[in-house]
């Protein structure tokens, strides 16, 4: 049995289904992710877990105890919110012993709670200090402490770094990873950035209208999307969703991708999906993350089906780490990643290596994945 | 404008116009304010005059031997109405029916603007659509069915005070006023903090409920401690018109011991016996006006800290 359960969820406002019909399960001393485009429905989720929105039916539980309609105070949670949430006319340390002092913790031992946290979120020195007076980060940290300092059985996180600034926005989040791995808190954390999602979670799972579209560990959705929206999603830059056709070269399948003025390249598949021998002469969309299309010497050594095309090359924007090269196919913009020095020039014809291993196919009706 | 379309009147026209602009703009200022301060003026030099200064000089003149006389004797000893003790005893009446009045009626209003913002329930928006009706009754429209029911307030206070001893203040006439002025603040007092708690951040409130504060904590701890510069604004607002009020105070406590300082002066100045002191009449006038005065002086320093402190919030 799982340490958060959650069967079945529904919510209603009025005629509109926010949520419909939420299953998500997490292990104790997990990460779980929720993450989606604006107006999906996560954080609507994880102000129902954390008991600020009714449910309309079904279940939560947390280590086997149902939670449905308790006080947000009773179900032994404590929640980061976006925009902190700090009290402005209590001090650091109020704000921390405010959940403390409601319950009726003695002084000295709220005291003894506030030191605890301080230390481990290195604020000591700002315990007398107002909100006001915080740094953004500051702040962020303060947000941290207060939910920490209730050793509570569930933390709840609501877009905790969309107000931070880039830099800073890196190092809270390797900051909530060290934290998570030294507490062996379990947490339940919403974002729309899937980088975030991709670096904390130990499971996401990815939201849209009130669906959860998959759900699993970072790999399993990075590497084996379940549909176009969860593939083009997930991954900064985006994953290539590239028009093509099944056609056939010899007895095996192979993938027809169109090329502007030119003749189509035909990358021959060794082992196609069984799926995919349906759509002989049929349109499918075909996916292909940038990093595996690359120039031939950067390509993986050790992938066993690697093709190679020549590519017009439309644009090159060298990132520093890297250099991205955007080439026509299909009729859309597709982008390859290089290695830095790769020698590639913009409106040369260039050879790219396709790494078939990684690439995913799926069906344009259904926006299915093709298996 | 003018000096970006024609770059060339820059350097000389464009600063001459800019200077008569200010010149003229401080001058009307000036003007009105000047044309605004001049019955104050008159009546403070007045206060400090003797009579024979008055009869025989400039209304705008300097008093030409300064003295407290008539401000005393507004205070201890001018006849209002048959008895001549001074306004004093209407002074600390009047300070009576507005400290409980102000301070009920702001804090209704806050729990109303709570409760319509935070705690928002089916129709909330209708309730508070009605409730800004109050701000727009002509107060003459009431006086008749507020006489009528405090009148049976009243009538209810004389069988409690048979039956249990006490009247409960039912029938008092200050405690009347306390109760109409109450009614007839909320609608403003709802309307201001409705509206500032509607841009107070929920997230507050969630964050408390999640730390296990009930309703009336979060409301004492969270929404209160932060909500100085509307209330010291709905304070001011309150009390400059309760203070100030005249027509409740002479329709329910027009006569008699409870009578608010506002009645009290018109019947000082109306008084139709002996010699117009209008020396006398001024500084009863000023004391009248002082408090109003001092709660803007003092309050309105809180106001503006306030506003600060939430700049800097960011």
């Amino acid at each position: 049995m799982a340490f958060l359960e959650i069967d079945g969820l529904r919510k209603r406002f009025g005629q509109v289904e926010i949520l419909k019909g939420i299953d998500v399960e997490l292990e104790k001393g997990g990460f779980l992710v929720l993450v989606g485009p604006s107006g999906c429905g996560k954080s609507t989720l994880l102000n129902t877990i954390a008991g600020l929105e009714t449910i309309t039916s079904g279940e939560i539980r947390v280590d086997g105890r149902t939670i449905n309609d308790l006080h947000p105070s009773k179900r032994d949670i404590a929640m980061v919110f976006q925009s902190y949430a700090l009290y402005p006319n209590m001090t650091v340390a109020g704000n921390i012993s405010f959940g403390m002092e409601m319950r009726g913790v003695p002084a000295a031992e709220r005291q003894k709670a506030i030191d605890k946290v301080a230390k481990v979120l290195q604020i000591g020195h700002l315990l007398q200090r107002k909100p006001s007076q915080l740094s953004g980060g500051q702040r962020q940290r303060v947000a941290m402490g207060r939910a920490l300092v209730r050793d509570p059985k569930l933390f709840l996180f609501d877009e905790p770094l969309s107000n931070l600034d880039a830099k800073l926005r890196v190092d809270m989040r390797i900051e909530i990873k060290r934290l998570h791995a030294t507490t062996g808190t379990t947490i339940v954390y919403v974002t729309h950035d899937q980088i975030e999602a991709m670096t904390l979670a130990t499971k996401i799972a990815v939201m849209r209208d009130g669906e959860v579209q998959q759900f699993g560990t970072p790999a399993e959705i990075y590497n084996n999307p379940t549909n176009l929206f969860v593939a083009d999603f997930m991954g900064s830059p985006a994953m290539n969703l590239i028009p093509a056709t099944i056609g056939t070269s010899g007895n095996a399948l192979s993938v027809v991708l169109q090329r502007e003025a030119r003749e189509p390249i035909s990358l021959p598949m060794a082992n196609a999906p069984a799926g995919l021998s349906a759509f002989q002469g049929k349109p499918i969309i075909f996916g292909v993350r940038p990093e595996a299309l690359t120039d031939p010497e950067g390509a993986e050594r050790n992938a066993s089906h690697i093709a190679t095309a020549d590519c017009h090359i439309e644009v090159v924007e060298p990132a520093g780490s890297d250099t991205f090269a955007v080439t026509n196919l299909g009729g859309k913009g597709v982008v390859a990643r290089l290695r830095a020095d790769a020698n590639i020039q913009p409106g040369t014809n260039t050879p790219l290596a396709f790494n078939l291993t990684k690439a995913v196919f799926f069906d344009p009706a259904t926006e299915t994945r093709i298996r | 404008m003018s000096a970006v379309t024609t770059p060339a009147r820059q350097a000389s026209g464009g600063v001459n116009v800019k200077v008569i602009n200010r010149i003229v703009i401080y001058g009307l200022l000036a003007l009105f304010a000047l044309f605004y301060l001049m019955p104050l003026f008159v009546m403070l030099v007045t206060s400090f005059k003797t009579m024979d200064e008055i009869q025989n000089g400039n209304m705008l003149a300097l008093p030409r031997a300064p003295t407290f006389d008539p401000w005393l004797k507004a205070w201890g000893e001018t006849c209002v109405g048959l008895t001549c003790a001074g306004i004093k005893g209407y002074f600390w009446n009047s300070i009576k029916m507005v400290v409980p009045a102000v301070l009920i009626s702001t804090m209704l209003g806050a729990l109303n603007g709570y409760v319509l913002t935070k705690w928002r329930f089916r129709g909330a928006t209708l309730v508070f659509g009605l409730m800004l009706f109050a701000c727009f009754i002509p107060f003459q429209s009431v006086l008749l069915p507020m006489a009528t029911i405090l009148g049976s307030l009243g009538r209810f206070g004389v069988t409690l005070q048979n039956a249990t001893g006490t009247s409960f203040g039912l029938g008092n006439p200050t405690v009347n006023l306390v109760f109409v002025h109450v009614v007839y603040g909320i609608g403003f007092t709802t309307l201001f903090f409705r509206n500032y708690y509607e841009a107070f951040p929920t997230e507050l409130v969630k964050a408390a409920q999640v730390d296990g504060a009930s309703f009336f904590q979060i409301f004492r701890r969270i929404m209160l401690p932060n909500s100085m510069p509307i209330f010291v604004v709905t304070v001011i607002y309150q009390f400059t018109n309760i203070w100030n009020d005249f027509l409740f105070a002479s329709a329910y406590a027009g006569t008699g011991d409870a009578m608010p300082m506002t009645v009290a002066l018109n019947n000082v100045v109306n008084t139709s016996t002996g010699v117009v002191e209008y020396n006398v009449n001024m500084a009863a006038a000023m004391i009248a006006a002082l408090p109003t005065l001092l709660v803007y002086v003092l309050a309105g320093r809180y106001f503006v800290r306030g506003l600060m402190a939430g700049a800097v919030k960011g």
